[in-house]
């Protein structure tokens, strides 16, 4: 692997690690598995990109950003709080909708093109560094704040109750929570950072695409429990950040893959979705086979 | 004080499974009693407790707590004034959370969730306390996740979390029924200690007849969604298991079957 590649893997793990903080949210602590990060992605990178090209401080155009994906994520909360639809379900439809929202919002068109706007990474570029590592700095910058920000979050009141919605709503429903706010407010949030992690991807690339956000949640998912593997822990800030690890690790291994050529058979990047999603099986699938694996041990030695 | 008046509550209602769970069921709770509730399966107990914490909407009727109506409320916002222990151990507490967490959750009760510190050092103090007021050295684990703890453990750190917060009324809902008899004992015995303690007005469900008669000052029998016996305590002293299976049979002639095994035997 090439410095290049490397240097690039590592900013990719760290951009894709917001939204896995975002996907973070809402699967591991709503116990919500929410599709609409493959809208909302997108969306944060299109309404950035639209804001940059109409004359938006690039650092200013991440709000209005992480406030659409906000929206996006309230739509989600709604259609299955309020409106009884099972959360999946929910998801894909605001998902779907968001399809066509995100080229309405580019204006009717499939993708804009930032080549030559002004982006976040200008001022560290302009200071004297190697190229590998200036987005890199501002990436590590923005990542460090977002967690710190996520650990205070769980960590207050509302956090906690958070995390109880996902665990056990009849609990803290009798604990006086609304499980109905919480969980809107909390995909609201987790899709707030994808949507920034979709403006920040967009400004580093120079392009926000219609399809860039196909196969978010696997990635993020991916990310998840390959942090988990590596890190594992309880403490909610080890864990946090073995979300963003995860997602650098994930990066790097997918760039190992496509400088990888077994049999004389390279893999090419859109191959990459069907070695993510069959990760994702393995990762979810191996915790449960070790243990029956591990029963089965037991009623032998029983038995011996 | 807890009014219940005219409350009916109807299942698959307007078709041909209809099934009424309450019947124009009349109840008055006085300040500080305590109420043990009896009755056969689908007599409509849990149907009656469901209502009062709002995690079942009645068809017809008013709840009234402490003079306020608060039939239309949302169950978390009845959570303000209403402790309550559910049967299944596990759903009282959050497993994958500590047990100073769950306390604290519980110490929030009825309060609005801010971004102020989910738990302070001043009430994790509090909460060592109380938690040695149990006796099951739970004071020393503080930090541990409440999936460690046994059932009865857990049973024990709902009721104290139900009453962390001073409730206008406490519901418990065959609290001890999946616990081993040993254990059913030192959670009954701990309830009635926190009940006399704070002199909490509480309404628990039983199917164990010797239950509803050692414990409580008050004993309600329901039958196809009424009241069909309440006994005051005076009365209620004087009675017998056996008593008490003559005493229903008398009230409800036609009915068979109505006191079931588990009642008797448990």
């Amino acid at each position: 692997m090439s410095l290049y590649a490397f240097s690039g893997a590592i900013e990719l793990g760290l951009a894709y690690g917001l939204m896995a903080l975002g996907v973070y949210l809402t699967f591991r602590v709503l116990d919500f598995p929410d599709l609409t990060v493959d809208g909302s992605l997108t969306l944060g990178a299109a309404v950035s990109a639209v804001c940059v090209t109409k004359g938006l401080n690039p650092f200013l155009s991440l709000l209005p950003a992480m406030a659409a994906g906000f929206a996006a994520g309230t739509v989600t909360g709604f259609l299955t709080t309020k409106l009884k639809i099972l959360h999946l379900l929910a998801s894909i439809l605001t998902m779907t909708a968001l399809y066509s929202v995100n080229i309405r919002v580019m204006g009717g068109r499939p993708n804009i093109a930032l080549v030559g706007m002004p982006t976040v990474f200008d001022p560290i570029r302009s200071l004297d560094v190697s190229p590998f590592l200036a987005s890199n700095i501002l990436f590590v910058i923005l990542v460090s704040a977002v967690i710190l920000a996520l650990v205070w979050l769980i960590r207050t009141e509302y956090g906690q109750a958070l995390l109880a919605t996902g665990a056990n709503p009849k609990m803290i429903t009798s604990l006086g929570v609304n499980t109905n706010f919480t969980v809107i407010t909390g995909v609201g949030i987790s899709n707030s950072l994808v949507a920034l992690s979709g403006a920040l991807i967009a400004q580093n690339q120079g392009i926000a695409d219609v399809g860039m956000g196909v196969g978010t949640i696997v990635a993020g998912l991916a990310s998840i429990v390959i942090g988990e593997t590596i890190l594992g822990g309880r403490r909610i800030a080890v864990v946090i950040l073995s979300v963003v690890m995860g997602s650098v690790v994930y990066r790097l291994a997918i760039a190992a893959a496509l400088s990888f050529k077994p049999w004389g058979i390279a893999f090419q990047p859109s191959d990459l979705k069907l070695l993510t999603a069959a990760l994702v099986v393995a990762a979810l699938v191996l915790p449960r086979f070790r243990d029956s694996l591990r029963r089965k041990g037991g009623k032998a030695a029983r038995d011996a | 004080m807890l009014k219940v008046r005219g409350l009916s509550k109807y299942f698959a209602r307007g078709t041909a499974n209809e099934l009424r769970a309450l019947c124009r069921l009349d109840l008055d709770v006085r300040p500080g009693e305590f109420v043990s509730v009896i009755g056969s399966n689908g007599a409509g107990k849990s149907t009656l407790l469901a209502c009062i914490a709002g995690a079942a909407i009645p068809d017809e009727g008013r709840i009234v707590l402490d003079g306020t109506d608060i039939t239309g409320w949302p169950e978390h916002r009845r959570a303000g004034r209403i402790g309550r222990v559910f049967q299944d151990p596990l759903l009282g507490t959050c497993a994958s959370m500590t047990i100073e967490e769950n306390m604290a959750l519980a110490q929030r009760r009825g309060r609005r969730r801010t971004l102020r510190a989910g738990i302070t050092r001043a009430e994790r103090a509090r909460f060592r306390e109380a938690l040695g007021s149990l006796d099951l050295g739970l004071d020393r684990r503080l930090g541990e996740p409440c999936g460690f703890l046994s059932g009865g453990q857990r049973q024990s750190l709902t009721l104290l979390m139900a009453t962390l917060v001073r409730p206008s009324l406490l519901l418990l809902d065959e609290h001890t029924a999946a616990l081993d008899p040993r254990t059913a004992g030192l959670v009954m015995r701990l309830t009635c200690d926190v009940i006399e303690r704070d002199r909490l007005t509480a309404v628990m469900i039983t199917h164990n007849m010797q239950q509803a008669l050692s414990y409580g000052q008050r004993l309600i029998m329901m039958h196809r969604g009424e009241v069909c016996l309440d006994f005051s305590a005076e009365e209620k002293s004087r009675l017998t298991v056996q008593d008490l299976i003559y005493h229903f049979h008398a009230a409800n002639p036609a009915v068979q079957g109505a006191v079931s095994d588990r009642m008797i035997l448990s």
